[in-house]
This record gives structure tokens, C-alpha cells and sequence, in this order.
């Protein structure tokens, strides 16, 4: 395999973009990566897209990639239309990773793009609803309420076992809203307290509005190359993908006590990358929920079962603490456009690592950052797809 | 009567008879899973999966209240996870006569199987599925079949 650089990075404001389809959502990520990467159109090999729900929500059900990528001037070359839930940024990342590690191209690019505000919400909740197995879609069952009481998760146990209150859940919410604050690209740009998270409308008991990430439209991009070739491009620095690791979840009758497939996930790419959790300078990862930072703490390896929010409250994981967790705000502050949010994180931490973040910038520049991004719920008690990506400079 | 899943789910039409759910379990190892599979999760042995009536009673597992619902549903509702006598631990909703508050379910309790719509909607009147509900519950609706 081939060393990938990472040569440029789109991203652009996410939120309620009333006068955007898929289309006019994706173009300015795409053409912002292109432009920071220094690569023009006939320079790409491949394109990965990555969609998760705008065929049951805009009707295009087939070839979104062809529909975005044409609409910005980008043809003829294979596109690869990539579907994998809350995942499928990360996926379509991972796919353009592949292309270029192994020789088959020297330029890809990977796109992440979702519309999700459309005339009635309930339509949206049903399409998000669709990601999970349709025995569990059928029967009513919401993402929001999978976050709670999910035998992988149960929000109550964790309280009764580690003590964990809803001031605890909240707290991830608030240091990502100061984040969040600082970033142009961000849908909530308003610091919170933890009174006001816990004070907020109860969504699903016990997670409030605040908690959660919300419904977003979005779109991120990236430009991936072969390392030796990244200096034809571009002055900026080279950064490498250290490792880039997809995994499914795994049946778990409930008997089950080996780790979480996240944990699996991050170890993985732990050793391909050759570093540790302690050698992490920055990390994005998948806060749909609030409490789930906490939760992905202790599957990271950062800390043991139950410390997570003593993270918080000891200022490791925020802004400038020792390795900063969500920078550009999370899911639950920068928003949640599902699949364009694996390529939002990439999108983040190579910002972060070239000292481009602006208001935001995590004081001493990250050299070693880790994305992780996950989706779907399957029968059998496991998430459907997990994902972890290791940068380095 | 329609069946949402109707592999899943039966109902006798026996005098007495209470409804249950078909899972599978492995001739290998002795798991149990639901709904049916081909392949043991566990060992993997194909083709040793034999139907298995589950599910009469419950535990439940964990709860929450949904405030806002998917097309067709509608909230506040309950939705759990309850853990069968088997083995299986499924994702569920509880039946319509259980009001939608806090302090009506708590995790450890008894629960029994209903069918009965997927929800009090136009959407899905007509589908029929399973649900728990507490075991006292259950056993007030019986007293007053019986009377009826």
C-alpha cells in the first residue's frame, strides 16, 4: 500500500439552507477542496460520494454522486455512490483512501453531502429511522431513543453504576457549544450553560434538545493523492492518513461482554497507525448525543469506565486541554447533515493540523488527530458501521 | 387480522391460548435469537436454527419516553427494550392502555405480550403488532375479556 496524503479540504456552513438540494449544497465543498488542494477537475482519477437519506427525502434515489459531482463540473471519471448510515462520509473517505493506496488512482476525491430539512420533520425522523434495521424502523423506533436506553449505551445504568447525572451529559454539550461558538461553519453558534442543556425541552427521556445533535444540511469534501505527489499540488503541509479503519457490528446475544466495536475500531487503528491514545493531539468524534462523547472517551482509550466526565471537569478534552475533543463543535453544536459528517470531521482536523482554524485553532497545532464516525443500528445490539481514521503530520 | 411481521408472531386460536413470538434456536450452542435467523450468531453452524415459541413474559430492560414520533406514530409513547425468559433481549412498544408518564414502568418489571395496532393512527389501525405491557396490566385486560 501506498502512503495517501490528504491535500485539500472543503467544507461549508451547515444549518437550514432552505434555497439548497444536494446539488447546490455539495458544489461549494467540492470547489473549495479543489481549490485548497490546488488540483483541478482533470486532475481527479475517482469520486467517492457518500449519502445516507436523500432518496427517501428528495426522491433522488439513484446516482447521487453522478446528479452532485456533474452539477460541479465533474465527469467521465468512476463515481462510487456510498450509503452507510451516519458513516457514509467516513465511508466514501475511506474508499477515495483505498483508490489511492493502492495504485488504482493517484487523485480521488471523497464528498459527503446531505439534505435534511424538508417540509415536515416527521418525514425526516422516518427517513433517519430508515437507517436502522427494519424490523426496529417498523416498530417505531427513533435514533434518539437508541441513545438512551440501547443496551449498548442504557443512559440509566450509567447513572446507577457510575454515578453519572444529567450535569454529566450536559457537560459535553456545553464545552462543544463554546467550540462551536468560534466556528463560522457551525449551525449553533451559541455558548451554552450547563443549566440551560438541562433546563431545555425533553426530546427523549432522559436527553434534551440540547444533548442532541440536530437535523442539518451539509456537505464536506476532501482531496486525497499519493504522498509522493503531494508537493506537485501544494506548498502546505503533507498530511498523511496513518490508518483508516471501517468495521460492522457484530451480533450480541445478550450474554455479550467483550469490548464495544468501537473500541475494536479504534485499536485497530491505533496499530496500523502506530500510536496510542496518548500520543493524540485532537480528535472529532460522533456526539449525536451528548452522553455518547462520554461513552466514546472510554472506547478511544483516553480514560476508564465511568471517568469521562471527569475529562471535562479537569479541562482535558477542551479547546486547549491536552487533546481537544470536538473542536469545530460536534455533531450537537457544528450539526449532523448525517452523511456529510465523516468528511466534516476530516475536513476539521486537517484545518486544525495546517493552523487554518482560525478563532477556533487549538493553540499548540495538532500533529497526530483521530476522527471517528458511526451509524446505523442493527438487530442484535450493535451499531452498523464503525469508523476511525488517524491523521499525521 | 394484519400482522406487521407475521413469521414473528402467533396467535392461537385455541381457548385461553396467549400470543407469542417465533425466534430460532441453534441445535449447536442453544441460542436464542429473534427474529429468526439461518446462521447461529454465536457458532455459526448453518442450518441447525429451529423455530422456537418465545416471548409470552418479559422483563423489562430499559425505557424512555419518545417525545416526538416518526410518520405514523404518535407521541408521547413508551419504547423499551425487554428481555425474554429465552435468552432474546428485543427493542419493543408497550401497549396503548399504558399511559405515556413517568413512574408507570420501572426497569426490572414484569411484562407480558399483546398484539394490538402499531399505533392509534389512520396510518396504523389496521397493523397489528406485538407489544408489552406490565404484567398487571395485562392481567386487568383478561379479567375484563373475561367479563365481557
Amino acid at each position: 500500500m501506498r502512503d495517501v496524503a490528504v491535500i485539500g479540504v472543503g467544507a461549508r456552513p451547515t444549518g437550514r439552507l432552505a434555497d439548497c438540494g444536494l446539488k447546490e449544497l455539495a458544489y461549494p465543498a467540492i470547489w473549495n477542496a479543489l481549490d485548497d488542494a490546488g488540483v483541478g477537475v482533470d486532475d481527479l482519477d475517482v469520486a467517492y460520494v457518500g449519502n445516507s437519506i436523500a432518496g427517501l427525502l428528495t426522491g433522488q434515489e439513484g446516482i447521487r454522486g453522478q446528479v452532485v459531482l456533474q452539477h460541479s463540473g465533474i465527469s467521465g471519471i468512476p463515481v462510487i455512490n456510498v450509503e452507510n448510515a451516519c458513516a457514509s462520509g467516513a465511508t466514501a473517505f475511506r474508499g477515495a483512501w483505498l483508490e489511492v493506496a493502492s495504485g488504482a488512482a493517484d487523485v480521488a476525491l471523497a464528498v459527503g453531502v446531505e439534505k435534511m430539512f424538508v417540509d415536515d420533520s416527521a418525514r425526516t425522523i422516518s427517513a433517519l429511522s430508515g437507517v436502522s434495521e427494519l424490523e426496529l424502523s417498523q416498530m417505531g423506533m427513533q435514533f434518539t431513543t437508541s441513545y438512551a436506553i440501547h443496551p449498548k449505551i442504557n443512559l440509566k445504568a450509567r447513572m446507577d453504576e457510575y454515578g453519572w447525572t444529567l450535569e454529566d451529559f450536559a457537560k459535553p454539550a456545553v464545552k462543544n457549544s463554546y467550540n462551536g461558538s468560534l466556528n463560522p461553519l457551525a449551525q449553533h453558534r451559541k455558548p451554552r450553560t450547563i443549566e440551560e442543556v438541562v433546563q431545555s425541552r425533553v426530546v427523549v427521556d432522559p436527553l434534551t434538545l440540547l444533548m442532541c445533535s440536530s437535523i442539518s444540511d451539509g456537505a464536506g469534501a476532501a482531496i486525497l493523492c499519493s504522498a509522493d505527489m503531494a508537493k506537485r499540488f501544494t506548498s502546505k503541509d503533507t498530511i498523511r492518513v496513518a490508518s483508516c479503519v471501517l468495521r460492522s457490528g457484530h451480533y450480541k446475544l445478550r450474554d455479550y461482554d467483550g469490548p464495544d466495536t468501537a473500541t475494536l475500531c479504534a485499536q485497530a487503528a491505533y496499530e496500523e497507525a502506530g500510536v496510542g491514545p496518548e500520543d493524540l493531539d485532537a480528535i472529532e468524534l460522533h456526539d449525536a448525543m451528548a452522553p455518547s462523547e462520554l461513552m466514546l472517551y472510554e472506547r478511544l482509550g483516553l480514560c476508564g469506565p465511568g471517568d469521562g466526565p471527569r475529562l471535562i471537569d479537569d479541562e482535558l478534552t477542551t479547546l486547549n486541554g491536552r487533546v481537544p475533543v470536538n473542536p469545530s463543535g460536534g455533531l450537537c453544536s457544528r450539526g449532523h447533515p448525517v452523511g456529510a459528517t465523516g468528511l466534516l470531521q476530516i475536513a476539521e482536523l486537517v484545518t486544525q493540523m495546517r493552523g487554518e482554524a482560525g478563532d477556533r485553532q487549538i493553540e499548540k497545532r495538532p500533529k497526530v488527530t483521530l476522527a471517528q464516525n458511526q451509524g446505523g443500528l442493527l438487530m442484535g445490539q450493535d451499531s452498523a458501521v464503525y469508523s476511525t481514521t488517524i491523521l499525521t503530520t | 387480522m394484519e400482522l406487521l411481521n407475521p413469521k414473528d408472531v402467533r396467535i392461537s386460536a385455541e381457548a385461553g391460548a396467549t400470543p407469542c413470538l417465533v425466534g430460532a434456536q441453534c441445535g449447536e450452542c442453544g441460542a436464542v435469537v429473534f427474529p429468526r435467523l439461518p446462521v447461529c450468531p454465536k457458532c455459526k453452524k448453518r442450518d441447525g436454527m429451529t423455530e422456537v415459541e418465545i416471548g409470552r413474559t418479559a422483563k423489562l430492560y430499559s425505557h424512555t419516553i419518545a417525545r416526538f414520533a416518526p410518520t405514523g406514530f404518535r407521541a408521547p409513547f413508551f419504547q423499551v427494550f425487554v428481555d425474554l425468559p429465552e435468552g432474546p433481549r428485543i427493542f419493543s412498544l408497550v401497549g396503548d392502555d399504558c399511559p405515556a408518564e413517568s413512574g408507570v414502568l420501572e426497569d426490572g418489571m414484569e411484562m407480558r405480550l399483546v398484539v394490538e395496532p402499531l399505533a392509534d393512527t389512520d396510518e396504523m389501525r389496521a397493523i397489528h403488532t406485538y407489544k408489552y405491557v406490565p404484567a398487571a396490566c395485562a392481567d386487568e385486560r383478561r379479567g375484563d375479556a373475561q367479563d365481557a
